[in-house]
């Protein structure tokens, strides 16, 4: 016994860091990303980088201000459908019939809409400013792609939590009654504790791809990663760079997808064996 | 009663509701507004047998036994799946169309209708070599055996028992990819190819008419996608085995 639980401890110990540098030398892509890494730091050492990488450089603070602009769009986006979503996705579980008639139309018309024009939609159809009693204040592009991309992501967080309220076992709703519980107190205790756990993979599947989206917010002027990477383009004008600026654009989209996309596959591994 | 009367009558009805169809009363703007209606039409038949040749190439070689064809392509599959459409769009278009036409100097062969194409078909390609890969492994071993033991050669087992299981397998994944397809026809407005929502912006920076013609265009994309899972749901019907799937 006493072996044993030193068989046991002695992996633990060495897991964080060791593991970790294992990963990392056993993954082509972060090979990749320490190739990059290291050319950048001999040009920067033997300053002989080539003049589209110097140029680069000099919009790279432009461009992860894109890019955070990008994130704040996703991250608003994705908080405002789950709100969103979480209520259609209750209502579309309600007894009653007007109600699931109502949260399957919604659900409905925002999946099956192409995302860019609702994107057009919420641009060009609210106002440029709210104006609620005296007080104003400018309705910002930004905002309404948020709003555009919310919509949807709510009806797909809907259609999350629908499928897995609904994978829930009958019999453990009978199980619940049988012993007792009220029907909010199996939702309470039984039922939703499992279904935020199935919810978090496809939940995360959705955040990626609605990060994804955001770059359609470039087409609507909100001065994104995309934008950034189009002006820098135009003002520089080298073919080099041009090559260059747009598949640094697809690079740095795919470093901050790509992970994502990684720790879901981990986690829809994991919840598997439960 | 003819085309104009009709046309007439409709945007007499809609008034009262608020919104403003006028613009089909004038040639120029419905044939821009209609010829943007067939170019996304053109699109989807075009993308739709190309992503579905492409995704089963993908998914031959990601299954192919090959290790380096089947990394090469697994990197291929992770980077389109983790970038945006429209990034890919651009790389394809802002930068491979133009090394392609300083090269040709000009005479470019590769139209914008046709990079909209290819990089939708090669982007849904991605997910149905992966919903066909999940059915080819899906496949029961004993059914393999089976075709085996009747003397099947491998390509007939392959072409005659392992695909056409694998398809069936699949074919829901598909028609879900297929109306995404659809849907993401849309960013060729980005590059300037007259689609329908390309029309549609043309015509509303002349009116102030974006909430009808938004209407619109949400209405034709769901008459697409719908009649996308209407095919899905008939092939699905016809192509059902007893006892396999569900």
């Amino acid at each position: 016994m006493a072996s044993d639980i030193v068989l046991a401890a002695r992996p633990a110990a060495r897991r964080g860091l060791g593991r970790l540098a294992r990963a990392l030398i056993s993954d082509p892509w972060a090979l990749a990303a320490l190739g990059l890494a290291a050319l950048a730091l001999y040009w920067s050492a033997t300053g002989s980088a080539p003049e589209a990488a110097r140029q680069l450089w000099h919009w790279w603070p432009g461009l992860l201000r894109g890019l955070g602009m990008n994130v704040r769009i996703s991250l608003l986006a994705m908080a405002l459908g789950t709100g969103l979503g979480l209520l259609v996705g209750a209502l579309s579980l309600s007894p009653a019939g007007p109600m699931r008639a109502l949260a399957r139309l919604y659900v409905q018309a925002f999946r099956n809409a192409p995302i860019l024009v609702l994107v057009y939609f919420t641009t060009y159809v609210f106002p440029f400013e709210i104006a609620i009693g005296g007080w104003s204040a400018p309705f910002e592009d930004w905002t309404k792609v948020v709003i555009g991309l919310a919509l949807p992501a709510s009806a797909n967080v809907a259609e999350i939590f629908r499928g897995a309220v609904q994978s829930i076992p009958g019999a453990q709703w009978e199980a619940g009654l049988s012993l007792g519980y009220t029907r909010a107190q199996i939702y309470r205790a039984v039922v939703l504790p499992q279904c935020l756990r199935r919810m978090l993979a496809p939940w995360m599947n959705l955040y990626a791809s609605i990060t994804m989206s955001t770059s359609l917010a470039s087409l609507v002027g909100v001065h994104d990663l995309v934008d950034t990477a189009t002006v820098a383009s135009n003002t520089v004008a080298r073919t080099d760079f041009t090559v260059l600026i747009y598949f640094t654009l697809l690079a740095m989209f795919f470093a901050y997808c790509y992970p994502i996309a990684r720790l879901t596959r981990h986690l829809e591994r994991r919840y598997a064996r439960h | 009663m003819s085309l104009q009367q009709a046309l007439e009558q409709w945007v007499a009805l809609a008034r009262p509701l608020g919104l403003n169809y006028a613009f089909v009363l004038d040639p120029a703007e419905r044939a821009a507004f209609a010829h943007g209606l067939w170019v996304t039409l053109q699109l989807c038949l075009a993308a739709i047998p190309a992503s579905l040749a492409l995704g089963v190439l993908i998914a031959a070689g990601l299954t192919s036994g090959r290790r380096w064809l089947a990394r090469l392509l697994a990197a291929f599959v992770e980077v389109t799946r983790n970038t945006p459409t429209l990034v890919q769009l651009y790389c394809a278009f802002l930068v491979l169309n133009m090394l392609i036409s300083r090269k040709l100097e000009g005479g470019n062969p590769v139209s914008p209708f046709m990079w909209v194409v290819i990089v939708v078909a090669l982007h849904k390609a991605v997910f149905h070599a992966e919903a066909l890969r999940a059915g080819i492994e899906a496949v029961p071993a004993a059914t393999l055996e089976a075709g085996r033991s009747l003397a099947f050669s491998r390509v007939q087992t392959l072409w005659r028992v392992q695909l056409p299981l694998a398809f069936r397998f699949a074919l829901p994944a598909l028609v879900n990819n297929l109306v995404d397809l659809v849907k993401m026809t849309a960013i060729a407005s980005a590059i300037a190819v007259g689609d329908v929502t390309y029309e549609s912006i043309m015509i509303w920076s002349q009116r102030d008419n974006v909430l009808e013609l938004l209407l619109l265009i949400l209405l034709y994309f769901f008459l697409l996608t719908w009649l996308v899972s209407a095919a899905g749901r008939w092939l699905e019907a016809r192509l059902r085995m007893p006892g396999y799937g569900q």
